[in-house]
């Protein structure tokens, strides 16, 4: 099963992207800030991270760096998720090593079809236990 | 005159320009109930067209051109 | 209550009463930033939330509060006992909210409309705040952003959601790609300054002419009509318009930042509601580009940060991903070396090389740049050379034109020789599944192996559909020559013509077109030989001295229609039936019984030339009938009307490719050939005693009809005698042509198989009898025969 690590301060938010992925039978792991993501990624890592910006202690761009840096670490996709369209952030998100940026509120088809792109799923995967 | 304002509608004719979506704006604002007759209307510079859609009033009648009813149709009915 | 909605009000309650209390401890300590930091992601954690549902009126007091809370955690605004007020009065407004929301019965948040108004005026407040209206910099200072860092490529991720489309509309437009139009889906976000430069977007929008489909909503909710600035444009414009994505490029070149620009048919191509297991569906396609375009920018990024190799392998994971995930993984094996190099050097460059070589830049609107010159009127236009430099793109990304690609015909034919193998090769499922019930007795498997069989059946089915619609070509590769061809004749001839020519760009497949070439000059000259008359005596007919030759192909169904017409003397019927009397085609009976559209069509009978002369154009010997063979081969028909005196009109009807034909495999003199099913009517077995020789020729009886029987190893000139089965039975084929049913005896009927059947090429062609050949799955080639030739 692929695991998904989903990094956001707000509990809400965590519950919108979490049920969306696990109804496409994806293993769903929460972190409420960037260190505490480090943390669950020490002990395993993920096949893919949905990353907020803000966020206290350590931020999404903070966490980024720090997991692109550990190069004894597989390096799976990160999508950032940021409640700003502003060309800016997709900036520094790419900067600090994400691989998409989106714009909250992801519609739910959107954010599986990217989720299931980044992580090599052909359509005969999709609906499949994966 | 492109716009001329009767007790309850509008009349668009010919070409609706830029500075005309202030004029219209103004009316719709008195006129909550008011009404919009496009009829001879040939086009609507954008900014009337967002007038239009943020006041939504009764449209009594659509542009004769196809293409730009189509679009109107789309934007102003709900 | 829905657990989403559940979790958005505890958690929004905490969160309220967390702000309550930051804010009171800002009053005494106003100078604290951590905790102005934490104040201020508090807001934007709620706003965030109320954004995953329909609540405009708190997305929109939390908004405002946000920016002001933003400005205040930079100093640009003063935290006061006025801030604190009016944030705790808009806090009190969410608050509010909340509790209705909880309160209501459903499962999904009521309107909260009725509070638009309150909304807009809290909002009002909150801004009124902040004196500077300077966007808010850069919340996250930690790091500079490199000069050179290329802009978004797209501003939002707004995609096409096809799926939303009525289903008439998305059948017209899988017909409108079917037939080779250029459909684009176009998305207009006009800058909200654009008024003021003189742009009018929505006539930029209506020049496009009637779209297919549209939309057009605004960017952001409309406030009260007493609030609304017509002058700041926020709409934004979705179509779908039959067009090339190059001239939408063109027709915006002064906006490609606004706008963005999509190919229909990448979307589209295997979108059918029966493919949909295996499809690569629209928004798949969709997230495939954008991860695409990402992972570009991304390697145009020119810092080297310490965590850059972790940020290449990241790169190299989503490209991998995405290929795998639209079926393309055997391309992935050169990654792993592109990512070693890029490692190695410390360079994004290899592996941008591997991405171009895969799938170069698809970036809309550059080239329309280049092209166009610096315009002259510079309110409403940026200077093309301006927008180079801001988008910082390689200039080899100008040169490549990624939506074509030349590909060697030998490979496209490798390609579907290959499909017509599997086309062939499957067929050996479903004898399988009978042995394996009939023979193993194990009905189970042979139920999963008949599964498996509609699953292959069904991939192998779209396969031959696509490699179908690669080999289309145009008509206009046949019609091209005609223009030179008339004129060069009618010049020779003394006669005066006007050609006109429709439908250049209808479709069909390369051998069909192919197969045309021929048969159409022959019939174009034929036209300008005999149809069309000199000049002195067409005016003394009374008709225009210059005559008309019409030549218009398009597509009806599955077939395509090409009429050649003109407006010459046409075929005068008495003559045609005095003429093949004469040549003894006829006897006296027929003379006196074909009606005139029968008299002339035995133009096409073999042998028949209507030329009073014989001119060094049409030639002698070549007639109609060579013509109609030709168009039979690929399964066409002609249809041929005259009015004496009017004109004649030649209509051709081909199959729009050449597609699957069944066809029966038969065994004789020890060599299989194939016959196309359409035209078996039966088989049967015949005892030798049931054959007679009535006048030399063998026939038989069947069902009470006369039967004429014809060997086919005599057809062919094998010099072999008919093999018979044990009971002295032969096999029979049964045949239909014209009307007449004919037995051809062989030495046995096998089973019907799908072959992709091609024509007969070099000076295999010129052989008459032979509809073409086909690749079996064992490698063999099996000659397919054409009845009505052979006989």
């Amino acid at each position: 099963m692929k695991r998904i690590l989903v990094i956001d301060d707000a509990a809400t938010v965590r519950l919108y992207h979490r049920s969306i992925l696990e109804s496409a039978g994806f293993e769903v792991t929460e972190a409420v800030n960037g260190l505490e993501a480090l943390e669950r990624v020490a002990e395993a890592p993920f096949d893919l991270y949905l990353v907020d910006v803000n966020m206290p202690k350590l931020d999404g761009y903070g966490f980024l760096r720090e997991l692109r840096g550990k190069n004894q670490l597989p390096q799976a996709p990160a999508i950032m998720v940021s409640t700003e369209a502003a060309a800016n952030d997709q900036a520094q998100a790419f900067l600090s090593g994400a691989n998409l940026y989106q714009v909250k509120p992801v519609r739910p088809e959107r954010l599986l079809s990217h989720v299931q792109t980044l992580l090599g799923m052909t359509p005969t995967d999709v609906g499949r236990p994966s | 005159m492109a716009l001329e304002f009767k007790k309850t509608t509008v009349i668009a004719s010919d070409l609706l320009g830029v500075e005309d979506a202030e004029i219209l704006l103004e009316w719709l604002i008195k006129h909550p109930r008011g009404r919009i007759n496009l009829s001879a209307c040939t086009h609507l510079h954008a900014a009337n067209l967002q007038v239009l859609m943020a006041a939504k009033p009764k449209v009594s009648a659509w542009p004769r051109d196809g293409v730009l009813a189509d679009w109107l149709r789309a934007a102003l009915t709900p | 209550m829905n657990p989403l909605l559940d979790q958005f009000l505890t958690e929004g309650r905490d969160v309220l009463q967390s702000i309550g209390e930051r804010l009171l401890q800002l009053e005494d300590s106003p100078n604290d930033a951590a905790l102005m930091d934490e104040l201020f992601r508090l807001v934007h954690t709620l706003k965030g939330n109320s954004g995953l549902f329909d609540l405009p009126e708190m997305t929109r007091v939390l908004h405002a509060a946000e920016d002001l809370m933003d400005a205040a955690r930079d100093g640009r605004v003063p935290f006061d006992r006025a801030l604190a007020d009016r944030l705790l009065e808009a806090m009190d407004f969410v608050a509010t909210l909340i509790d209705e929301i909880a309160e209501a019965p459903d499962d999904t948040p009521p309107s909260t409309a009725r509070h638009a108004g309150d909304a807009v005026r809290l909002g009002e407040a909150l801004r009124s705040l902040l004196q500077d209206d300077s966007p808010p910099l850069d919340a996250d200072g930690t790091q500079e952003i490199p000069q050179d860092a290329p802009p978004a490529l797209y501003r939002t991720d707004a995609g096409p959601d096809l799926s939303a489309l009525p289903e008439q509309t998305r059948q017209d437009l899988r017909q409108r790609l079917d037939a080779g139009e250029s459909l684009c889906w176009l998305g207009y976000e006009p800058e909200e300054e654009c008024f003021f430069k003189g742009e009018d977007p929505f006539h930029q929008m209506l020049q496009l002419g009637a779209p297919l489909w549209h939309r057009l909503e605004a960017r952001e909710d409309w406030p009260a009509l007493a609030e609304l600035d017509a002058y700041r444009c926020v709409l934004r414009f979705e179509a779908i318009v039959s067009a090339s994505p190059e001239r939408l490029a063109e027709h915006f070149r002064y906006v490609p930042d606004q706008v963005d620009i999509l190919p229909l048919s990448a979307l589209m191509q295997t979108d059918t509601p029966q493919a949909s297991a295996t499809a690569i569906g629209p928004e798949a396609a969709w997230s495939f580009d954008r991860v695409l375009a990402a992972q570009r920018e991304i390697l145009a990024l020119s810092d080297t940060p310490p965590w850059l190799d972790g940020r290449l392998r990241a790169v190299a994971a989503s490209l991998s991903a995405a290929f795998i995930s639209v079926d393309r993984a055997i391309e992935v094996e050169t990654l792993e070396p592109a990512l070693a190099s890029a490692l190695a050097a410390r360079s994004p460059a290899p592996l941008l090389a591997w991405l171009d070589a895969r799938q170069p830049p698809t970036e809309i609107g550059e080239a329309a740049d280049i092209d166009a010159g610096a315009p002259t009127d510079s309110s409403g236009a940026k200077a093309p050379e301006a927008e180079a430099v801001r988008f910082g793109r390689r200039a080899e990304d100008h040169l490549t034109n990624p939506r074509t690609l030349k590909v060697d015909q030998a490979k496209i034919d490798r390609l579907m020789n290959l499909i017509g193998e599997m086309v062939v090769a499957k067929n050996a499922l479903p004898y399988l599944a009978g042995r394996a019930e009939d023979v193993f007795g194990v009905r189970e498997l042979a139920r999963e192996i008949k599964t498996q069989y509609a699953v292959i059946n069904r991939i192998a089915e779209e396969m031959q559909d696509a490699i179908m619609q690669v080999r289309m070509m145009p008509v206009s590769f046949v019609f091209q020559r005609f223009p030179r061809l008339v004129r060069d004749i009618a010049h020779k001839l003394g006669k005066e013509v006007r050609l006109v020519m429709e439908g250049e760009s209808t479709e069909a497949d390369k051998n069909i077109i192919e197969a045309l070439a021929d048969p159409l000059v022959h019939i174009v000259r034929n036209s300008l030989d005999h149809g069309l008359e000199m000049p002195e005596e067409r005016r003394a007919a009374g008709k225009p001295s210059e005559g008309r030759l019409n030549i218009s192909a398009r597509q009806e169904s599955d077939r395509v229609l090409i009429e050649i017409a003109d407006d010459g003397r046409g075929i005068d019927p008495n003559r045609i039936r005095r003429k093949a009397y004469e040549r003894g085609l006829i006897d006296e009976t027929a003379l006196e019984r074909l009606s005139d559209q029968e008299a002339i069509n035995l133009v096409f009978a073999a042998g028949f030339s209507t030329a009073e002369q014989v001119t060094d154009l049409s030639g002698r010997g070549v007639g109609m009938d060579v013509v109609r063979n030709a168009i039979a081969r690929v399964n066409g028909a002609i249809d041929l009307r005259s009015q004496l005196g009017q004109g004649t009109s030649l209509r051709l009807s081909l199959p729009l490719s050449m597609a699957v034909t069944n066809v029966m495999i038969i065994e004789s003199a020890k060599q299989r050939f194939g016959v196309p099913m359409d035209s078996v009517a039966e088989t049967v077995r015949v005892a030798r005693h049931d054959i007679r020789t009535i006048k030399h020729r063998r026939t038989t009886v069947l069902r009470g009809r006369l039967v004429p029987l014809l060997s086919l190893n005599e057809l062919l000139a094998l010099n072999a005698e008919q093999i018979p089965n044990d009971d002295d039975e032969f096999a029979v084929l049964v045949v239909r042509v014209d009307q007449e049913y004919l037995g051809i005896i062989v030495d046995d009927c096998r089973e019907t198989i799908d072959i992709i059947l091609k024509p007969l090429a070099g000076f295999l062609g010129g052989l008459n009898g032979y509809a073409g050949s086909a690749l079996l799955g064992d490698g063999s080639v099996l000659l397919v025969f054409n009845p009505r030739e052979l006989l």
